[in-house]
């Protein structure tokens, strides 16, 4: 049987006694594409923070690639965190470095690699998502959209298990939001096993395996596409939809 | 009035050798001191921030105490009270120069700490999640992302802290120590012409602190990052009309 890349079993996570994640599982097999949808407070970000093992689970577990994560402590957890990659709401480039030097920094620092080496690596990833020509441009200096791009390169270099992406196209002007969505695409066409939390319905439709409804902390719904959108079986999803749509 | 101000006992007084020599030790104490100030604050700033509450406390209790002892107290505290509380400190080893360092220091870095404090704070958190995300140690974020974002808004205040320190050296001819105000004080006791001895150690205040503020522009200029700022010094802009 093939082993999920992801696997969260029961997790439940609280903020100061509020609780934010109630017993969610959710499997992400190699290759899929997961769209995670829902009110804002869902737990949306949350869950995803704690695929990215960003954030400690009260209760319940978190494999990566076959390998229990959850309880581990925080120095052996980092290099795990370079297998997964992260991709926020609002890019988070390193504000002092170079679009170059942000897709280098975590092959010079985590995996230890020769800077030349790295260099060359970093370039061919900025190269990918069509932004070699702005290597030496500082954050302040490139649109949203280039910089998520960026952003997205910085996760990649690293080649990842899996992509986690956390509303990716929120922050962004409209114009600019098709060109991180294309992106994105040609990662799933590529085969990267990604789970996006995201409201781009038709990116959804378009790529996704299959997309989950979560709502109150827990996962309500999960359907291929298809089905999700034509005949949502719970009642909580079809007033979502209404209202995002 | 000007008819009373002396050319030739002014420029006598600014190329004597305890004018510069008062300088030079104003300015060694002044850098040595916001040095390891500094030094001292960085480490202050990270407890104040840590999830510790008895660090922070300790943190707390230093601010508190040095920013509420006057520095002129706390000097003479240091030079006449520390080698009675310790007879270590009755050697021939313990100078005025050391004794001003240590006090300065103490005194500064409760200052400094809340300036670096504030300067991590400004740092968006994203920043750290990115590095986190990225799988990097908290240390190699601190000093790879935090540290360097924190030092642009850090330049500024620290500037100040120096003219401030620069000043406060002054207190030092208290216990003997012959910097700059202290020359200026012997010189214009010699034979009164206060205005000529004070105006010449104005004019080295003023030359310390012009050399100051251009290496704050200089270094402004190092922690902005933006291609452009720097490619503009080596690049002529583009004429407009350019076909």
């Amino acid at each position: 049987m093939n082993e999920p890349v992801l696997r969260a079993e029961a997790v439940s996570k609280s903020y100061d006694g509020l609780s934010v994640l109630q017993g969610v599982t959710l499997e992400v097999g190699r290759g899929e594409v997961k769209v995670i949808i829902g009110p804002s407070g869902s737990g949306k970000s949350t869950l995803l923070r704690c695929l990215a093992l960003l954030e400690p689970v009260d209760d319940g577990h978190v494999w990566l690639d076959g390998a229990r994560l959850s309880g581990v402590r925080e120095k052996e957890l980092a290099p795990h965190r370079s297998e997964v990659g992260m991709v926020f709401q609002r890019f988070n480039l390193f504000q002092n470095m170079t679009a170059l030097a942000n897709v280098m920094c975590g092959l010079v620092e985590v995996r230890r690699l020769k800077k030349a080496e790295a260099r060359e690596r970093a370039l061919q990833f900025l190269e990918r998502v069509g932004l070699r020509d702005k290597a030496d441009n500082y954050p302040e200096e490139l649109s949203g959209g280039q910089q998520q791009r960026v952003a997205i390169a910085r996760a990649l270099v690293m080649r990842p298990k899996a992509m986690l992406f956390d509303e990716p196209t929120s922050a962004l002007d409209v114009e600019l939001v098709r060109e991180v969505l294309d992106v994105m695409e040609a990662l799933a066409r590529d085969g990267m096993t990604m789970v996006v939390v995201s409201h781009e319905l038709r990116f959804a439709h378009h790529v996704a395996s299959s997309i989950l409804m979560m709502d109150d902390g827990k996962i309500i719904e999960e359907a291929p596409p298809a089905q999700f959108f034509s005949s949502p079986s719970h009642e909580r999803t079809r007033r979502f939809l209404s209202l995002v749509e | 009035m000007l008819a009373s101000f002396d050319k030739h006992i002014f420029w006598e007084a600014l190329s004597s050798r305890p004018y510069w020599h008062g300088a030079l030790l104003s300015l060694e104490l002044t850098c040595a001191t916001l040095g390891a100030a500094s030094v001292l604050a960085f480490f202050l700033a990270l407890g104040a921030l840590s999830k510790s509450g008895p660090l922070r406390g300790v943190v707390l209790v230093y601010n508190w105490l040095f920013r509420a002892i006057p520095t002129l107290l706390l000097l003479l505290f240091v030079w006449n009270g520390l080698p009675q509380l310790w007879g270590a400190f009755t050697g021939g080893w313990y100078r005025p120069f050391l004794a001003a360092f240590i006090a300065l220091a103490l005194n500064e870095a409760a200052y400094m700490s809340e300036i670096i404090r504030a300067g991590l704070l400004s740092v968006d958190p994203g920043q750290e999640l990115a590095g986190r995300a990225l799988g990097m140690t908290r240390g190699r974020i601190l000093r790879r992302v935090i540290v360097p974002q924190a030092i642009r808004i850090i330049i500024p205040p620290t500037a100040n802290e120096f003219i401030t320190l620069l000043k406060l050296t002054s207190l030092a001819s208290v216990i003997s120590l012959y910097e700059l105000l202290g020359a200026s004080t012997i010189r214009a006791s010699q034979d009164f012409r206060y205005l000529e001895a004070y105006t010449a150690a104005a004019v080295y205040y003023l030359a310390i602190v012009s050399v100051l503020m251009v290496f704050q522009a200089q270094l402004e200029r190092r922690f902005t990052w933006r291609s452009t700022a720097r490619r503009r010094r080596t690049v002529p802009a583009m004429a407009h009309d350019a076909r």
